[in-house]
């Protein structure tokens, strides 16, 4: 695994290894790329980054775009090269759910833990899926949904 | 490396107690409870709870303008408030299409540096304080006030510094300055080294920190953790020379690295680095172009072109990014903040697992975690 | 005056004559009426040991003024790490909705007399962030709050005035401690 991989060919390696599931592939910039991905195949996908040298998971992110999808956003860059990959997978927005990354990079707990209790994405198989920032009053409220009516909160 | 024992469950054998480190303690940067299992002196579970400065800050910045937004990412991280202005306005003049100019960048890159001095002084004061060596906390915060002064002469602000603007920087250096920084910081290379010579001499210190919470480069790679701890494992991995930003590839500096990856070669690390940053500063001083610090063109009212970007940098505690999302307003759609902290602070409990009730307070503040910057 | 810790009256044997009894809230009051409070507020003015509590980019600010340059040990202001050990607590930052029942058992393990320091403007009504979710902005209906300190952060010289201000309120009987509800006619 040499550094001559770790670079935007990747992005071409990815694409011909997950024909259906990758999709919408831009290069922006030499040490950016983008990405979408079906949910359904996101653990293969980042399996196949871990083995070719995309090791260092750098964030998992929720966005919301009433009124019918939701998307998660991966960041993974390597430690060894510049390049950042955002991947990027839609689910439908009344029953979000997505497998959990936990068994491919140890540090995507935590991450996944905060897009949960924020927005209300399920992560399959995660374990210990409980709140980290919010009192357990607020699970269920997901408050950084665009349609949260606790904000602004003016007690 | 599993989760299991990073989850605490009820004690099951009377020899064993749960023991609640927070979340108000003497050795807390910021409020945070460290859940520990211990079986007479050794720690067999180990959960750290945040949350309990919990802000919010992703949601109230959907609802402020681009400009309004810079004073408050300053308090994302208070100690490295000047990394954080940098990082979200190369972001944002990604989205506009714009760069700073050649002045201003040297002039960040003084900033940042400055900053990060500040930064490691004060972590490895309250480290100090931690391990018991009170003498030292004090010697750091007095170098400390040095460095502050410096910055308060260009940005006008003891902390929290919103100097950095779209385009350029607030305003420039007032006169007389190169001859005051390289004064003052003369004499503070003078003071640490005799501080790095009185950490590494005294016996006591050498018997708590050497060999003590050591975390490998694999298991580091593993949990996803970057910055000094990581550099003190071995690997060279500083984003001012794996992506150089600003003016970093026209600078000459070492990544300052160590082998061992214990306690002990962390704050090494922290300690070289500060001499390392003062060299940055006395380049920058001498190579600084003369021209205007910003550019004149910056809309008072931004509004980027639909898009998103993700903006990286060297913070002092590791790697800081930020995640914008502009839908063509004047308020971001989504803004996601990934603080070094965060990592570093989720690679706490594993460490811990497996050592003793007394290495706590070291092994914690050696990681050096901003307690605002994991909960925002 | 002796055999306090018993209310008047509470005594069952036959007192022997020239014995008088009295109870501790009594000698309290008399001191509290007498000249002799000025001698205790003088001591309690001149050693108000704060706790070092950081909680947010004011908790910096704090630690800063109690060691070398602003030094506060000039004035007897030392920083105690725990509760029970101080007199003063200064919020410094921001109290969520999740910290809030900590830091009330921490003020209530602090003994009397004690008084409250807020400090910042995330303390006095929730700061840049007062419209977020897990913000508490009215802290000054749950604590008796004796001095605000205004400023994002207030510079180390205004927490010094603070808490010559709070020395001030002391000597002069008008904190807290004395007068527990503005309502009642306090400052």
């Amino acid at each position: 695994m040499g550094d001559e991989k770790i670079d935007k060919t990747i992005m071409i390696e990815l694409s011909n290894t997950f024909k259906d599931a990758v999709s919408d592939v831009d290069v922006p910039s030499p040490n950016r790329a983008v990405a979408r991905i079906d949910p359904g195949k996101v653990k293969e996908i980042m399996q196949f980054l871990l083995d070719n040298g995309f090791d260092h998971l750098s964030c998992v992110s929720g966005v919301d775009y009433p009124p019918d999808k939701m998307e998660v956003v991966y960041h993974v860059t390597s430690y060894s090269a510049p390049l950042v990959i955002t991947l990027k997978a839609s689910l439908p927005r009344d029953d979000p759910n997505i497998d959990s990354l936990c068994g491919i990079y140890w540090n995507a707990n935590w991450y996944e833990r905060e897009t949960y209790e924020l927005y209300g994405i399920k992560f399959n198989d995660c374990p210990y899926m409980k709140v980290l920032l919010l009192i357990e009053e607020m699970e269920g409220e997901w408050p950084l949904r665009k349609d949260y009516a606790g904000y602004p909160d003016l007690t | 490396m599993t989760h299991e024992a990073t989850q605490i469950t009820s004690p099951t054998k009377p020899s064993e107690i749960l023991l609640h480190l927070g979340p108000q303690h003497p050795l807390q940067p910021g409020p945070f409870l460290l859940d520990l299992k211990i079986e007479g002196e050794t720690i067999r579970e180990a959960e750290l709870k945040i949350g309990y400065i919990h802000k919010g800050m992703e949601k109230v910045f959907e609802d402020r303008t681009y400009l309004q937004i810079l004073p408050l990412t300053d308090r994302i991280c208070y100690l490295a408030s000047n990394s954080n202005n940098d990082v979200y306005c190369r972001g944002v003049e990604e989205l506009l299409g714009i760069e700073p100019t050649e002045r201003a960048k040297y002039l960040r890159v003084l900033t940042n540096e400055l900053c990060r001095l500040q930064s490691h002084l004060l972590g490895i004061g309250e480290y100090a304080t931690d391990v018991g060596f009170l003498t030292m906390f004090i010697y750091m915060v007095r170098e400390r006030e040095g460095v502050v002064s410096l910055l308060e002469a260009i940005t006008g602000s003891r902390l929290n510094h919103n100097y950095a603007r779209f385009g350029g920087v607030a305003n420039d250096l007032p006169p007389g300055y190169k001859e005051m920084a390289l004064k003052t910081l003369g004499e503070l290379k003078k003071q640490v080294k005799s501080h790095d010579e009185m950490l590494s001499s005294d016996s006591i210190y050498l018997r708590r920190t050497k060999g003590v919470g050591v975390l490998t480069a694999k298991e580091a790679g593993e949990l996803g953790v970057a910055g000094p701890p990581l550099r003190a494992a071995g690997v060279e991995y500083d984003l001012r020379r794996m992506e150089p930003y600003l003016v970093y590839d026209d600078l000459d500096f070492k990544v300052i690295t160590q082998t061992d990856g214990d306690v002990f070669s962390r704050v090494k690390v922290r300690l070289l680095e500060i001499l390392e940053s003062i060299y940055i500063i006395e380049q920058c001083l001498d190579q600084m172009p003369s021209g205007p610090y910003k550019q004149d063109v910056t809309p008072y009212i931004t509004r980027p072109k639909p898009g998103e970007v993700y903006a990286r940098i060297e913070d002092p505690r590791g790697e800081m990014g930020m995640y914008i999302i502009s839908d063509g307003s004047d308020k971001p759609y989504r803004f996601r903040i990934r603080g070094p902290a965060f990592a570093t602070a989720q690679a706490l409990p594993p460490l811990l697992v497996g050592g003793y009730v007394a290495d706590v307070a070291a092994i914690a503040a050696s990681m050096d975690s901003c307690t605002s910057e994991v909960d925002r | 005056m002796e055999e306090g810790g018993l209310g008047m009256g509470e005594i069952e044997a036959e007192l022997p004559p020239n014995v008088t009894v009295t109870s501790a809230s009594a000698i309290q009051e008399f001191i509290k009426n007498s000249p002799l409070q000025k001698i205790v507020n003088w001591g309690r003015k001149n050693s108000l040991w704060f706790m070092t509590h950081p909680m947010g980019c004011c908790g910096i600010e704090q630690i800063c003024v109690g060691v070398a340059h602003y030094d506060t040990d000039r004035f007897g202001i030392i920083p105690r790490c725990s509760p029970r050990q101080a007199d003063v607590m200064m919020i410094s930052g921001y109290v969520s909705k999740k910290y809030l029942p900590a830091l009330q058992r921490v003020w209530d393990q602090m003994l009397e007399p004690k008084w409250i320091l807020m400090m910042g403007e995330c303390a006095i009504s929730g700061g840049p962030w007062w419209e977020s979710y897990s913000t508490v902005t009215h802290l000054d209906e749950i604590f008796p709050v004796d001095i605000y300190i205004p400023g994002c952060p207030p510079r180390p010289e205004a927490l010094l005035q603070g808490f010559i201000e709070l020395q001030k309120k002391i000597v002069a009987e008008q904190d807290r401690t004395v007068i527990p509800n503005p309502a009642d006619g306090g400052v």
